[in-house]
């Protein structure tokens, strides 16, 4: 939804949009941030998301500050852990002592969680249930995020997905461009999640985070066998080039679309959720503008040469804010409610009840590091 | 003679769920890439596949029953590391050649050889020599026994009843598609790649 001049509640309405955002994250963010950090942190990280939700408000463009969020975000996770990890602090994102239980992190959860289901049984046979309490609660706030936002988890909540957008929207233009083999390998996540689900089950170890986890974010992975080690050490090497440096040189968030399982775990769930993003046949004049705007690879071509966003969209929006023609739109189930005016009946669009729903969700998750980072960064400059 | 074959059977029973997590990564993926969406296709994979892994149960009675004879409880290092690795490699040259776009290599330019027609049976045979710790149990009590007749008694009753927990890979039957092959094949890649590794892993420890 592009910028319109006439649209006189553009201000009013702009700020109102970050006052319910505002609103609703505030406790929950001083909630989820926990005792150890002062709820003035959590508030001005709450304060931040209000500030992006004005700007898509104000300004019309939701992929824009969508990537501010989601990289700022991203890079406030990365720091917190790495700052924990070099000063011996607390890895601050871990609700309780229980969560630190590996693997605690949603992308090992897509290929894990049947073990750990399995482990519950047989717990419960013998009276012990739960546990694990810390994979049962993330599980549960899996299934409620993706009920509500769906395949936007990777767009606007990941700490993966952040670090990913984040380089890809460096490049002006792409020094690579990437040849049709990239679409032929395009259900590599789906291969992946299989292949890591059925290892997952037969050696009862979380194979993503031993072995192919670029940040190593929660499980001690190193093998002592030397041989093993070095393969890990390469395969987490591969993780990171494809996390920051292959993006800068394609424009492509190559980590989510090729090496993510989640992301395919993701594309498979998401389609509970009715948000989309889909093509106006009638303004679309098939320029695949949109298909080179997509960084997942993600979008097909239909009849006629139409674009049909494919399961693995996760909703970013680069789509949206490229076609030259406004034919790419938020919708719900394919459907777009009736234009209304007003301060806050032009808030009942499609496109903005997504991004209220992304938004709070995005800022309650990352809550549980974007205070904390904030703390250590004031901590770094002496201020405690 | 019956009560050997349920005392298999039961072993068979009580940890077949072991077989079945060493023998899916290789078997899924294969019926996934290979499998049509018809029951029968699919059962005639997994039947060929079963008959493979029975050969390889066999040849273990009998190489078990030999061992226990001579008193020679051992085998060589080696062989276990390496039908890893050719179970693995197989699998990857199999993906390879079928992934869609692929230059296959000349050998399969015209189509699968007979080998590869029958390569569940192959694939079968590769994972019954992979000995799991049911199987070993299973062994070490056919070391014990030391009588070929009795030791295939009771190695049949032990597989037949883990043949029962391969059954839950028809499930997925009706959504076999030709994307869901795609998947199957880069899925095939990535287990024949990890069978691979870890047979090396085996072979130079």
């Amino acid at each position: 939804m592009a910028f319109s001049g006439e649209d006189e509640h553009r201000l009013p309405s702009a700020l109102l949009f970050a006052g319910l955002i505002l609103a609703l994250t505030a406790p929950l963010s001083v909630l989820m941030a926990g005792r150890e950090t002062h709820f003035l942190y959590a508030l001005a990280w709450s304060l931040f998301t209000a500030s992006m939700a004005f700007g898509i408000r104000f300004t019309g463009r939701t992929a824009t500050f969508r990537r501010i969020f989601f990289a700022v975000s991203a890079l406030a996770f990365l720091f917190h852990l790495k700052h924990g990890l070099f000063t011996g602090g607390r890895i601050g994102y871990c609700i309780d002592a229980a969560v630190k239980a590996t693997p605690y992190c949603h992308i090992s959860m897509a290929s894990f969680l049947p073990e750990r289901i399995h482990q519950e049984f047989i717990a419960a046979k013998i009276g012990m249930w739960p546990v694990f309490w810390g994979p049962i609660k993330l599980a549960a706030v899996w299934l409620l995020v993706t009920l509500a936002i769906g395949r936007a988890w990777c767009s606007w909540i990941c700490c993966f997905g952040g670090i990913n957008d984040g380089f890809c929207a460096i490049p002006r233009r792409p020094l690579l461009k990437l040849g049709p083999w990239a679409f032929r390998l395009r259900d590599l996540p789906a291969a992946l999640l299989i292949f890591m689900l059925l290892a997952a089950i037969g050696y009862s170890m979380p194979v993503f985070c031993m072995w192919l986890c670029p940040l190593k974010t929660t499980t001690p992975f190193a093998d002592p066998e030397n041989a093993s080690r070095l393969v890990q050490y390469a395969l987490a090497f591969v993780g990171v080039v494809a996390l920051a440096l292959v993006p800068l040189l394609t424009g492509k968030k190559i980590f989510c679309a090729y090496l993510c399982p989640f992301s395919a775990w993701q594309a498979l769930w998401g389609r509970l959720n009715p948000f989309r993003v889909s093509a106006d046949p009638g303004k679309c004049v098939s320029c695949t503008l949109c298909t080179t705007a997509c960084p997942m690879n993600a979008m097909k071509t239909g009849p006629e040469g139409k674009p049909v966003p494919g399961a693995y969209c996760n909703l970013c929006g680069d789509c949206v804010r490229d076609c030259p023609h406004g034919a790419m739109r938020y919708s719900i189930a394919g459907l777009t409610l009736p234009p209304r005016n007003g301060v806050f009946g032009s808030l009942l669009t499609a496109e903005y009840l997504y991004v209220f729903a992304a938004l709070t969700l995005g800022t309650v998750f990352s809550a549980l590091w974007g205070p904390a980072a904030l703390k250590d960064l004031a901590a770094l400059f002496g201020f405690n | 003679m019956a009560a050997l074959f349920t005392e298999g059977f039961l072993l068979g029973l009580s940890t077949g769920f072991y077989c079945l997590v060493s023998c899916l990564p290789l078997l899924l993926p294969y019926v996934l890439a290979e499998g049509r969406s018809s029951w029968k296709t699919n059962g005639f994979i997994l039947l060929q596949f079963l008959i493979g892994r029975f050969a390889a149960y066999m040849l273990f009675a009998a190489l078990a029953t030999w061992a226990g004879k001579a008193g020679q409880y051992e085998m060589p290092g080696w062989v276990l590391p390496a039908s890893l690795c050719a179970c693995g490699v197989l699998m990857m040259f199999l993906a390879i050649a079928r992934v869609r776009g692929l230059e296959a290599p000349c050998l399969l330019k015209k189509d699968l050889g007979p080998l590869f027609k029958r390569l569940p049976v192959a694939l079968g045979f590769a994972t019954g020599i992979n000995i799991c710790p049911p199987f070993a149990a299973g062994l070490l009590r056919l070391m014990g026994l030391a009588d070929f007749a009795r030791g295939t008694v009771y190695f049949c009753g032990f597989y037949a009843a883990t043949s029962l927990f391969m059954s839950p890979v028809l499930l997925g039957t009706p959504w076999i598609s030709n994307r869901v092959r795609e998947i199957g094949r880069l899925t095939l890649l990535l287990a024949g790649l990890w069978y691979c590794g870890l047979g090396l892993a085996g072979l130079l420890r």
